[in-house]
């Protein structure tokens, strides 16, 4: 069967920490946090009042001066991370140029908008169903982002949408490069976005896994990866891409090349209790399979660890357990949702980037105020400070991530 | 070429559960349309809807606690057990080694909107206050697939694809990418949907829902029905399939999908992305247009769904040969996510039975959609390789095409 190579050729992103992959790299290692009073919305009725907001998000700065009124802040995160993603990758300059390559887009979304789903349906019970907004009802659909992405910037090819909480990003992405491997696309924008509403976040805050303990109580939590302090996350904001290009596509047409797709796993934990740990093992042992047994080394973890008290636990176990199988017990972990906050479906992507950037510059973000970790904690490699790496070409980075509801996954970037 | 068995068949429709009941209803030509219970329909111009009738979750919901969870994620269940058990699989039987290697993806449109919609008449009603835990754990559409996969005990790849009304056969596509690059050894792979006010009152907005019957393809067609169910297929490597015994209904040849990139909620005016799917399955499955026995179509009743779907079909098959093309929409209502999932099943059955459904309601034909669209009545014919459409919000189109068994060719 056909089994193609899959590189990384282009980058495009929106976090609360900005919209230049490098820019958002350096504010990482820097320890910066995105994470601050949220202004979107009130957010009196959360227990944190943080979230990582994009602010401001003039979505004019990356569309210009077309009519953006059909478009919701999610489609329109996207849509402007599919623009500089194109862009990035040379795509943008070779379709000008008469290339009709079809283009295909895989996007990782939890809730696509959970605000315009409920304001569709909020307008209905008040005024009646006759008085309900058809670009609201169009937007209601969780692929509507990716719809919308697709019109804008005429993606023809494949367009799919995977959910599946904290892991849908490195889910799209893991997607995208099966389907350049198997022959079904040669180009896929994969990636993630989500927006940061009120819809979601009280969903989050009830069911008790927000940062910040009781209603009412001063101070907004420690919203910090594997922190013994740790109470929960905060919710966050953004939308990221990469261009997966078959390799074969990519030098045919010289195009500058940040990684390679080496491989990925997926896995579920039925109980949702610590079986998430062998899970996401055996998502890792997957990925290093899937990488044709192994050529490389692991040199450093993208966590996807958020400050959830449990599930951070889990999600370390996991990765240890995963290490250890492929000998790489002991690499540099790092997790940057304390800078960036729970973006859901953008956040693999935001794993992925930093990962990316990694492995140009041997630069590891710390984990933004890691003060001390659980008693027992099986990494070894995690730190508050940034971490160098030393980059071998072919020198794999690993993602990983863990859904509160049973999805596990990992993915594999090697250097060029 | 991809060759992937379809061992296994779940269905929950509102003509009945399981594929012995529904098979001979959509033979029968049988209508699941009923004036909708869920909510009040007064202040809509529509009153009918296609639910599903007499569904006990708790015969179906074992494991999980019943109320932990929503409908699309009890009609997801139950669809998925009827389709294992169908598969000559018992899930008790299942060693925890062989479920490492069992996964679930499911396609769905809205998830499961009861809980939204609950979470609007709170904060409406200034009664946020009652809001608990409850929304996190029972709102987010990748639950469908958790709930059946933890329900189950599937520790394979699990994936939510909600791709609207094309999902379910986004998410056959991913079971059969999953499978090929052995992922895993088996994938339920379907869609589910629950009835819901808000795609019921959005539906109704656009005049997209007929007031009484759905007519696809006939001149005076005057829209869809929504509905809701599930529809679940298990998809195995044809030699693991072999190996253990298993009853081959058909196997999955090839899948096309692509993307009209023109608009969110109408489609491309020359049916360009249908035409493009159908094309890009045909050339993955080795096929071409001659080999198709029998197309199972998007058709909703929609004025311009039909008439575009029939120019693309015109496009890939051409004008001389007119393929039998029929849609069961018109007996079972548009089930959203569920639907091309549940389609897939009636191609699966087509070919295995050897029997194609009607479309139903077709009184005056249509110059524009001069199609055989097995009009009224059932038709017995031997149905070699047959192609599922699907066409979605956001302009995803998908075929995804079946063939008789090789052992039994």
């Amino acid at each position: 069967m056909l089994r193609r190579e899959v590189v990384v050729t282009g980058l495009g992103l929106l976090s609360p920490l900005g919209d230049e992959a490098d820019a958002v790299h350096e504010a990482l290692l820097a320890g910066e946090i995105g994470v601050k009073p949220i202004e979107l919305f009130d957010p009196s009725l959360l227990t944190t009042k943080n979230g990582g907001e994009i602010r401001p998000f003039e979505a004019e700065r990356y569309l210009g001066e077309r009519n953006l009124r059909p478009l919701d802040r999610t489609s329109r995160l996207l849509i402007s991370v599919a623009g500089r993603a194109l862009e990035d990758s040379g795509w943008d300059e070779a379709r000008a140029g008469g290339d009709r390559r079809e283009l295909s887009l895989a996007v990782g979304t939890t809730y696509c908008s959970m605000h315009t789903i409920g304001e569709f349906d909020r307008r209905g019970l008040k005024l009646g169903p006759n008085y309900v907004s058809p670009f609201d009802f169009a937007n209601s659909v969780i692929n509507a982002a990716a719809g919308q992405a697709a019109i804008w910037h005429k993606l023809t090819g494949i367009n799919s949408t995977l959910a599946g909480g904290e892991t849908s990003g490195l889910q799209a992405i893991a997607y995208g490069a099966d389907l350049i491997r198997t022959g079904q696309a040669d180009v896929v924008l994969a990636g993630g976005v989500e927006e940061l509403c009120f819809e979601s976040s009280i969903a989050y805050s009830r069911a008790g896994r927000l940062a910040g303990g009781e209603v009412g109580t001063e101070g907004n939590g420690r919203p910090v990866p594997f922190d013994r302090a740790r109470d929960g996350f905060a919710p966050g904001e953004g939308a990221g891409l990469l261009v997966l290009e078959a390799a074969e596509v990519a030098e045919a047409r010289g195009a500058k090349i940040y990684a390679r797709i080496a491989g990925s796993g997926a896995a579920f934990a039925p109980e949702r209790n610590g079986d998430f740990a062998a899970a996401l093992a055996r998502a890792i042992a997957a990925a290093w399979t899937s990488n044709g047994a192994g050529g490389g080394t692991l040199l450093c973890v993208g966590s996807g660890a958020s400050g959830a008290r449990e599930l951070d636990a889990w999600e370390a176990a996991g990765i240890a357990r995963g290490l250890e199988a492929v000998g790489a017990a002991g690499v540099p972990v790092t997790a940057i949702k304390a800078n960036l906050g729970e973006a859901l479906g953008a956040s693999g992507v935001f794993q992925a980037l930093s990962l990316i950037a990694t492995l140009a510059d041997g630069r590891l973000p710390g984990i933004a105020g890691l003060d001390m970790t659980d008693e027992g904690f099986p990494l070894s490699g995690v730190s508050a400070a940034a971490q160098i790496v030393t980059v071998t070409p072919g020198g794999l980075a690993l993602a990983t991530a863990i859904s509160a509801d049973g999805p596990t996954i990992a993915l594999l970037f090697a250097a060029p | 070429m991809v060759s992937i068995a379809v061992t296994g068949l779940g269905l929950a429709t509102p003509i009945g559960l399981g594929h012995e009941t529904v098979w001979p209803g959509l033979l029968a030509g049988r209508s699941g349309f009923r004036t909708v219970a869920l909510f009040d329909t007064s202040r809509h111009g529509t009153h009918l809807g296609a639910e599903v009738q007499d569904f006990d979750p708790a015969a179906w919901v074992r494991r999980l606690p019943v109320p932990s969870m929503s409908r699309a994620s009890h009609l997801a269940i139950a669809a998925a057990r009827m389709a294992l058990a169908d598969a000559g699989i018992d899930p008790e039987q299942i060693t925890p080694e062989a479920a490492e290697r069992f996964g679930v993806t499911m396609g769905t449109t809205s998830g499961e909107p009861l809980e939204i919609e609950r979470l609007s008449d709170l904060m409406v009603g200034d009664r946020l206050d009652e809001l608990g835990p409850e929304l996190a754990g029972r709102y987010p559409c990748h639950l469908i697939a958790a709930h059946v996969a933890s329900e189950l005990r599937f520790a394979g790849p699990n994936q939510m694809i909600p791709t609207a009304c094309a999902a379910g056969n986004y998410a056959i596509a991913f079971g059969v990418e999953a499978l090929l690059a052995g992922r895993a050894d088996l994938m339920l792979a379907g869609g589910a949907d629950s009835f819901s006010r808000m795609t019921y009152t959005g539906f109704g907005k656009l005049g997209a829902i007929a007031p009484d019957l759905v007519r696809p393809f006939a001149k005076n067609r005057k829209g869809m029905i929504p509905g809701e169910g599930s529809g679940v297929l298990v998809l195995e490597r044809t030699e693991s399939a072999l190996s253990r015994g298993a009853r081959i209904y058909a196997e999955i040849a090839g899948y096309g999908l692509t993307c009209d990139a023109h608009h969110m909620t109408a489609a491309h005016p020359d049916g360009d992305g249908p035409a493009r799917a159908m094309e890009r399955a045909l050339q993955t499955g080795g096929l071409s247009a001659d080999d198709v026995s029998y197309v199972s179509a998007h058709g909703t009743g929609t004025p311009t769904n039909d008439k575009l779907e029939t120019l693309a079909v015109h496009r890939v098959f051409g004008r001389g040969r007119k393929v039998p093309i029929s849609s069961i929409k018109s007996m079972i209502g548009h089930t959203m996510g569920a639907a091309s999932a549940i389609e897939a099943a009636v191609c699966a059955l087509a070919i295995h039975e050897g029997w194609i459904p009607p479309t139903m309601n077709y009184d005056e034909p249509d110059p524009e959609c001069d199609l055989d669209c097995v009009p009224n009545q059932a038709r017995q014919m031997r149905v070699d390789v047959a192609m599922n459409n699907a066409y979605a919000f956001g302009g995803n189109n998908a075929s995804v095409i079946f063939r008789r068994p090789h052992a039994q060719a």
